[in-house]
């Protein structure tokens, strides 16, 4: 098997929560040997071998180092020496209070990479604020835009922020790396998951700031060029599943007359406020109703393959068993592998989102318990002896 | 600021269309010499909306200038024999090519990765694709929404026993692109090592799906579909409410002993003031009854008061903002998050987002501004190629270029 692209990095990774994880999750997936320190008395955030905390852990080592104690810090600051990488997610004052910021850093090891993936940055008159990733997204004007038919936030399921700051965090331990490699240097980077997390807005922004148009939700306008039908239409319950919907979009004329075709060429489709993409962008509401009323007739699979026959972009709103069992393109590009839990047990987890053809990434193991890899990082990393890492856990330095 | 960018010396030809044309933007903003190709008339990313000052026309479009800040452009027609030739002798020298055309649509134009890779045979070849290169969904339609459709993102947005709510913002295109620029470096490290470049295979479809992880893990580790939950955030600590003048967003992860003072102290703690509620687990638990609970709290304070209090005490409160309330956002302007970036030709400046990170050693820039149609054409044909000017006027007499 080729050498992983990042064999022979090694991440010093302070950062918890979701965003700072996913950034070191894809450094390891790519082969750096991300060391995560923690306390023995986490968050209960869950089964690390399984589920969520298995995606954003898995591949990593955990030592439980003990950070409120002089020589836990101690051992944290030989570890960054024998680092590439250090990231954090913390506001300014914790690294710089044990001395693992970058400035004392740099006097050890001149070419330390140092990043930190704060809420709002290092620097500014918030940046003391305490954030999560739903919390920035609020502040960002993108929560605002995802209104309901009524005006009201409808939410999200789920906290795009911590994507996006966790990609960004991961392009720029890559980016930085890289220079590095060229030039021989180091440096700081100072992201704040909140800016980052403006790109999704970045359209919107740019409207504001051109034409100072005051933004309005979106609801299913299509954001890439005007589309008619364009939603989510609901389908025939499945095995008592009511909640079953398929997404369509049709852009062209084009594709219009063969989206009639395909639905039969029933006399509404003739109807003059259909004939062009402006007149069905105009009446979408009269639109919509047509075209649930064939959906309802149907699976939302049998709408999606028979829409997709037709080269019109239709997909179902699939749910976690669609996506994990049902799904036959995730499933026939192996998008979720199988990974060993303990015991000779396994379970499968999220894929890489990408091959790369002269050696893809791999996920070679679940995510580790808190501490389960304390020896490994004290006797392998550091060189200490089992007596000195006695000692240490005799101290309260480190969790046995 | 002076020095090379992170990536200085790298060229990347970028013929990612709307759905594709961030990851190259990615790497403009940290140095790298990125050309993109467009047809003759420009990329269909142009004819998007909104457009400055509302007039709709190619070198006017804002969703193209978003993403092709710091971007060269070249017009040529790849259909063309001599068009393909020209993109192939500049494949030669460059070190990424970015696409994502359907699959197969380069290797018909007789640019696949099996042609780019004989030419160049340390070149990166990013293909981004809605389902990737291979699988019985290879040759699907696919706009942004029916990705997050197909990824599991959409079905969890909204109220539940309503229609699922479409998720702001280009994520699948977004999720797709920072993967691909992820990816692009990740070949890089490894061409380092080898010599070799690579094709990357990278699907859009799989690239959302990972942005909503809990989807699977929830699945994975409890064999449950994940609902929607309207505002409740999946982790159950997180809930939009309303204030006396607009929407706040409640958080239970601070310090609990500090916030449920505060709200006993407002005469408004109901059944929350008992020690179980200090457990997080119990919070998780109660989840809706303790938000309804706070709304309660909430609703006669004005959201400005209700945030400063909040951070005062560490509680990681925010105000759901519109996006307007950026540009006068005292933590952005401290850090210069704004940039001015000059358009001469319209005679003005506009504030543009900017950096998503501050490096302190070889910075994020604005190098350029976006490119008008083909603005790089001609330079990059006689510099670059050495073709001859009497070609250059034939083949744009001809509409290659």
């Amino acid at each position: 098997m080729a050498a992983l692209p990042l064999e022979g990095i090694r991440i010093l990774d302070f950062t918890w929560v979701v965003a700072g994880p996913v950034a070191t999750r894809i450094l390891a997936d790519h082969g750096a040997q991300v060391v995560k320190i923690e306390r023995k008395v986490p968050p209960p955030l869950g089964n690390r071998k399984l589920g969520l905390q298995c995606d954003l852990h898995r591949g990593k080592v955990c030592a439980a180092i003990n950070m409120a104690h002089p020589r836990g810090v101690e051992i944290a600051r030989k570890l960054a020496a024998k680092s590439d990488v250090v990231i954090d997610n913390f506001s300014a004052r914790v690294m710089r209070s044990w001395g693992i910021d970058y400035e004392s850093l740099v006097a050890v090891k001149p070419d330390i990479i140092c990043i930190s993936m704060s809420g709002l940055g290092h620097t500014g008159p918030r940046s003391s604020y305490v954030s999560y990733g739903p919390t920035l997204q609020a502040l960002s004007g993108y929560t605002m835009l995802m209104a309901d038919a009524e005006g009201a936030p409808a939410g999200y399921g789920y906290s795009y922020a911590d994507m996006c700051g966790g990609y960004t965090g991961a392009l720029a331990a890559l980016i930085a790396l890289w220079n590095r490699k060229r030039t021989g240097r180091g440096q700081f980077v100072d992201l704040s998951q909140f800016e980052a997390v403006t790109a999704v807005i970045g359209t919107s922004l740019m409207d504001i700031s051109v034409n100072h148009r005051e933004q309005e939700p979106f609801g299913y306008d299509s954001q890439e060029g005007p589309s008619a039908p364009h939603g989510v239409y609901r389908c025939r319950p499945r095995e008592g599943d009511d909640d079953r919907w398929v997404a369509i979009s049709v852009r062209s004329q084009a594709e219009w007359e063969r989206f009639v075709n395909v639905l039969g060429n029933p006399a509404w489709a003739g109807d003059a406020r259909f004939r062009t993409l402006y007149l069905r962008m105009r009446n979408r509401e009269e639109l919509d109703a047509h075209v649930a009323r064939w959906t309802i007739e149907r699976s939302a699979e049998d709408a999606m393959a028979t829409l997709q026959r037709a080269h019109i972009a239709a997909g179902v709103v699939a749910n976690g068993i669609d996506i994990c069992e049902r799904d036959p393109q995730l499933k026939e590009r192996g998008f979720w592998p199988l990974v060993e839990t303990w015991r000779g047990k396994t379970t499968q987890v999220t894929g890489i989102p990408f091959r790369i053809s002269s050696g893809s990434g791999s996920i070679r193991s679940a995510g580790p318990e808190v501490g389960e890899n304390t020896d490994y990082v004290l006797g392998d990393i550091l060189g200490l002896s089992p007596a000195e890492r006695a000692e240490l856990i005799a101290a309260g330095a480190v969790w046995p | 600021m002076s020095g090379p960018g992170a990536l200085a010396g790298l060229r990347v030809l970028d013929l990612g269309d709307h759905r594709g044309q961030l990851a190259g933007r990615l790497l403009a903003d940290m140095g790298a010499d990125v050309i993109k190709i467009e047809p003759p008339g420009g990329d269909h990313a142009r004819t998007i909306g909104p457009f400055a000052g509302d007039e709709a026309h190619r070198d006017r479009s804002l969703f193209f200038w978003f993403y092709n800040l710091n971007k060269r452009s070249l017009t040529i027609d790849l259909t063309h024999p001599r068009g393909a030739d020209l993109f192939g002798q500049l494949a030669r020298s460059a070190d990424i090519v970015i696409e994502s055309f359907a699959p197969g649509r380069l290797t018909a134009m007789g640019l696949g990765w099996d042609e780019l890779h004989k030419i160049n045979p340390s070149l990166i070849l990013l293909s981004i694709a809605p389902f990737g290169q291979t699988g019985p969904y290879r040759d699907f339609e696919a706009d942004d929404t029916v990705l997050a459709a197909l990824s599991g993102m959409l079905y969890v947005n909204g109220f539940p026993g309503r229609a699922p709510v479409r998720p702001l913002g280009l994520q699948a295109y977004h999720s797709a692109s920072y993967y691909g620029a992820i990816a692009t470096m990740c070949a890089l490290f490894a061409r380092d090592r080898s010599g070799e470049g690579a094709w990357i295979d990278l699907s859009m479809q799989e690239a959302t799906a990972a942005a909503v992880e809990h989807v699977a893990g929830s699945y994975f580790e409890n064999k449950i579909a994940e609902p929607r939950r309207g505002t409740l955030h999946w982790s159950r600590f997180f809930r939009v409410g309303k204030c006396r003048d607009g929407y706040i967003m409640h958080c239970t992860l601070g310090d609990w002993t500090s916030l449920i003072e505060w709200v006993k102290s407002d005469g408004k703690s109901a059944d929350l003031d008992v020690p179980e509620y200090d457990q997080v687990l119990h919070r998780y638990a109660n989840a809706e009854h303790l938000f309804d609970v706070l709304d309660e709290w909430v609703k006669d304070y004005g959201r400005d008061e209700l945030l400063e209090r909040a951070q005062l005490l560490r509680q990681p409160y925010a105000i759901v903002r519109r996006p307007e309330a950026l540009f006068d956002d005292e933590q952005l302007a401290a850090r210069g998050f704004f940039v001015e970036v000059e358009h001469p030709e319209l005679g003005r400046t506009f504030r543009y987002p900017g950096a998503p990170y501050v490096f302190n050693g070889t910075p994020w820039r604005v190098y350029r501004r976006p490119p008008l149609t083909g603005e790089h054409t001609a330079a990059i044909l006689r510099d670059d190629l050495g073709v001859d000017p009497l070609e250059v006027a034939t083949l744009a007499s001809e509409g290659v270029i």
